[in-house]
């Protein structure tokens, strides 16, 4: 073989690798996790309403919507599940109709689920999404500060005030902080996530959501802190007595540096794979504390779904939450991934 | 430029790690700092730098400025650009999640204004320096091996070419050949620099550093010249330290310190495990003396000579058994005596045991001259055998001729003299059963009448052993057993030997020093390594090479009789 050749081959498997290895940067070993956990999903979704007893449309619509329903629309909607298929037919005719964003219709509503889960599902976003950037980044650097001056009075009354905090369940505070600014001091909204037929635009609205967000999002806020504070204080905590931190002093690196440069950009990791962890709780909180306040997201919706018994749309709430809670997972595995070195490189 | 720590105290809460340490180094001065774990070696260059944990007192001098005085941001300043540290546990000390250029740069970059690609390059130029390519400045810690580790730590404590240098255990995780490189790196870093190694490494502290520092529970015991100190040591734990450390070249088996460190003694720190010990030394602090440029701090002044020969002479009629003898022994020392048959090697320890009267010369025991055996003196120096069977009377029991001594001295009770023969019994890990005690030699094997007549000489506590050929009536698994037993009563009692024998290969595992005996002179006496490995004396060097099992034929060929193992 003579050398051209040769270097062509090991430009062409270089290539190869680092095309295999991008691939691996983009979608981690624990890809095939949530493929698996999607199709657990959809399967249980698809399974659930077909083992109850009888007849599966009842199931799905429930008693009330089928004294409603004339012969024509029970046909129609036969056919659409097509329920007088085989069960291949019928999962077949499910997967397709969820890839169009099919996810039934919902006779409370008159309207299809997709959609009705649409409108609320950004206020749900907006609520659980800033409630855990806030919660995670305070949580943080009270950790921080607090686990550097172990035992003085500051930590001392971290400790205690957020783990009083964290012991309440979200709703409580939701209630106390409703009672004491909405109702007491009258300074902020009572329910809603906008004022109706304010007619507000730009920056007024903006502002108005804001005023509305303020008293769900500092209950969740509040609730989370407590246990993302303590676990990087105690983080802080282990990492100051290693080796790296005595060097990174020896080096003269300023206290600044080595609180945030060192001991805090490590202590992003372990609070990072918590944060994953805690996302389902995060949504659970958020369903309460929107009931609380009437904040017009996928937990009020979810509960008038249940109060009206509107299993379609109970069911695709509880998909779409999900997927939410999936997706949210995988950034934070990707996030992990780029805070941590030894995982990024680990094949 | 000097560094000068004077009274230098650590405390962390009630413990104190530090109880007054003066040293004194110039530019170019290495010193390494030895002892135990837990003796304040690490407190000692974090106190240095300022990093110590708990509360420290006296004063270090660096440049002009009292480290404990100046405030912590000119302490700040000082870290990193003119006194630089390398701990230990290389795995954990640097940062996991940052890449090891922008580390090495950073150490360039908090003590000058520089842009950050100014200092990527310089750090880039560092990672060069000390042998790492630059395909390893992008990487992470766990990247590296530990020896690439080491360089990049080495790297960063260099970047800001700082006046001192503190090496933490540099080279514990290393495999040998990874240390040698390491080792070769560490030797150009430290010159022109003050440099404290700190380290339980002996081999390490003999390779770079020319002082050396044992340090024990917060106190210097010894300090001076480190092949001195290697070679003679003369506090009884630096010899403690040495016994313990496997080095290529030492052929005694390994002895370890009894007993355990304890902080905050009154007295002597060390004195709880030191086998020479007097009143004084559990209550006061002994001073710190300097003789031949060596900092000693012991109220017996080190290692005590037990006994001294000196100029001894025997003649039987007109021929001479022993001619002009010179002979010294130190505490907890083991001095092999080994000669062929008939060199006078016996006669010396009769010599020594008063059963012949010498013409000429002293013995001298523990300073004092000998005139006169009394039972003062044996109480001192006690002696075994070459034939157990023989030495201890076949119409005694175990019990009877364990308290022989005692009775004849007529020491203390019948119950105080039941209870030391129990005591002693245990010592040398024989039962203590009535059914044992009432044995008579015949019953028992070679071995353990051997430790019936090790039991019986040590009933009185000497502190001299003389062992004439112990172990050669019996076979070499009790032979083993015998001498580990014997090592290990040196450890606990201090016990100092002399062990006669014509078994080189047994000498050399079991002695600190030999003496060769020929024709009733001694030929050679040293360091049981140095003599086998250089012998000078042709005698000497016959008996070494006919020992390790090479002889020679008539037509001068030398046969190896090794080669039959192989």
């Amino acid at each position: 073989m003579n050398s051209a050749s040769a270097e062509c081959c090991l430009t062409k498997q270089e290539h190869k690798h680092s095309f295999g290895k991008m691939l691996r940067n983009l979608f981690p070993a624990s890809f095939l996790n949530y493929i698996i956990a999607l199709a657990a999903i959809f399967s249980l979704n698809f399974i659930l309403p077909r083992l109850m007893p009888g007849d599966p449309l009842h199931a799905i619509y429930g008693d009330e919507a089928m004294v409603a329903m004339t012969p024509e629309m029970e046909a129609e909607l036969i056919r659409q599940f097509s329920l007088d298929k085989s069960w291949w037919d019928q999962l077949l005719a499910y997967v397709l109709g969820l890839l169009q964003g099919d996810l039934g219709f919902s006779y409370y509503y008159k309207e299809q689920v997709s959609q009705v889960i649409m409108g609320a599902l950004p206020w749900t976003l907006l609520l659980t999404g800033l409630a855990l950037v806030i919660a995670t980044a305070i949580g943080i650097i009270l950790g921080i500060e607090s686990g550097y001056r172990r035992s003085s009075s500051l930590d001392r009354g971290l400790v205690a005030g957020l783990m009083f905090l964290g012991g309440f369940p979200d709703f409580f505070i939701g209630i106390l902080l409703l009672l004491i600014f909405a109702v007491s001091l009258d300074v902020l909204p009572l329910s809603g996530a906008t004022s109706p037929y304010a007619g507000y635009e730009g920056l007024a609205y903006i502002l108005d959501i804001l005023r509305h967000l303020a008293l769900p999002l500092t209950s969740m806020i509040l609730v989370q802190l407590g246990g993302i504070f303590l676990l990087t204080r105690n983080t802080i905590l282990i990492l100051l007595g290693e080796s790296f931190i005595l060097t990174a002093r020896a080096k003269g690196c300023s206290e600044q540096c080595i609180k945030y440069a060192h001991a805090g950009r490590n202590s992003l990791l372990p609070v990072t794979t918590a944060t994953g962890l805690r996302i389902p709780h995060l949504m659970t909180g958020a369903l309460f504390i929107e009931i609380v306040f009437s904040y017009p997201g996928v937990g009020s919706l979810l509960n008038t779904a249940i109060a009206a018994r509107d299993y379609p749309l109970i069911q695709g709430i509880l998909l779409i939450v999900t997927l939410t809670v999936l997706s949210a997972n995988f950034l934070v595995d990707l996030l992990y991934m780029r805070l941590d070195p030894r995982v990024r490189y680990a094949h | 430029m000097t560094l000068s720590i004077r009274e230098l105290k650590v405390s962390f809460g009630k413990t104190q790690i530090l109880r007054g340490v003066d040293l004194h180094l110039e530019r170019g001065d290495c010193l390494a700092l030895v002892g135990e774990s837990g003796g304040g070696k690490t407190t000692l260059g974090l106190a240095i730098m300022g990093q110590a944990r708990g509360s420290a007192t006296g004063e270090i001098s660096f440049q002009g400025k009292d480290l404990l005085k100046i405030s912590q941001e000119n302490l700040r300043e000082l870290r990193g650009r003119e006194m630089a540290m390398v701990f230990q546990n290389v795995e954990d000390a640097l940062d996991p999640v940052q890449r090891i250029k922008d580390q090495i740069a950073e150490a360039i970059m908090v003590h000058r204004s520089i842009s950050a690609k100014g200092a990527g390059d310089e750090a880039m130029q560092h990672l060069l320096s000390v042998g790492l390519n630059g395909e390893k400045a992008g990487m992470y810690p766990h990247q590296l091996s530990g020896g690439e580790k080491q360089r990049v730590l080495i790297a960063m404590a260099l970047v800001n070419d700082p006046d001192l240098l503190i090496l933490d255990e540099p080279t514990a995780s290393l495999d040998a050949l990874t240390k040698a490189d390491i080792i070769g790196l560490f030797r150009s870093a430290i010159l022109g620099r003050i440099c404290i190694v700190i380290t339980h490494d002996l081999s390490l502290a003999a390779a770079l550093a020319e002082k050396m520092a044992v340090l024990y529970a917060g106190r210097i015991m010894e300090m001076g010249r480190t092949a001195d100190l290697l070679r003679n040591p003369r506090h009884p734990y630096t010899r403690g330290l040495i016994r313990s450390y496997p080095a290529m070249t030492a052929t005694k088996d390994l002895q370890g310190i009894l007993g355990r460190m304890v902080h905050g003694l009154p007295g002597c720190p060390f004195h709880e495990r030191c086998t020479q010990r007097i009143d004084i030394c559990s209550r006061q602090v002994p001073p710190q003396m300097e003789e031949d440029s060596r900092i000693i701090a012991c109220h017996r002044g080190g290692i005590v000579p037990l006994l001294e020969i000196e100029n001894l002479s025997l003649a039987f009629d007109s021929y001479s058994v022993l001619c002009d003898v010179f002979l010294s022994l130190y505490e907890g020392e083991t001095l092999a005596l080994v000669g062929e048959s008939g060199s006078g090697k016996t006669t010396l320890s009769k010599v020594i045991m008063g059963l012949y009267e010498a013409d000429r010369g002293v013995v001298v025991l523990e300073g004092r001259r000998v005139n006169k055996r009394d039972s003062a003196f044996y109480s001192r120096v006690q002696m075994i055998f070459q034939n157990p069977k023989e030495s201890v009377s076949h119409r005694m029991n175990v019990l009877d001729a364990v308290q022989e001594p005692l009775q004849v001295q007529r020491i203390g009770s019948h119950e105080a003299r039941l209870r030391r023969a129990k005591e002693v019994l245990g010592l040398v890990e024989l039962p203590i059963d009535d059914d044992f005690l009432k044995r008579y030699p015949h019953e028992l094997s070679g071995g353990e009448v051997q430790r019936v007549a090790i039991a019986r000489a040590l009933a009185l506590g000497p502190k001299l052993l003389i062992a004439d050929e112990p172990t050669s009536a019996l076979d070499p698994s009790v032979q083993a057993k015998i001498l580990k037993l014997l090592m290990d009563l040196q450890d606990k009692m201090g016990l100092a030997m002399i062990f006669i024998t014509h078994d080189i290969a047994l000498a050399r595992k079991i002695s600190d020093r030999l003496a060769v005996m020929h024709k009733g002179r001694i030929v050679e006496i040293g360091a049981t390594n140095e003599i086998l490995s250089h012998p000078e004396h042709p005698y000497t060097n016959r008996l070494v090479h006919c020992a390790s099992g090479k002889y020679e034929q008539g037509n001068g060929e030398e046969i190896m009789f090794q080669k039959v193992y192989y």
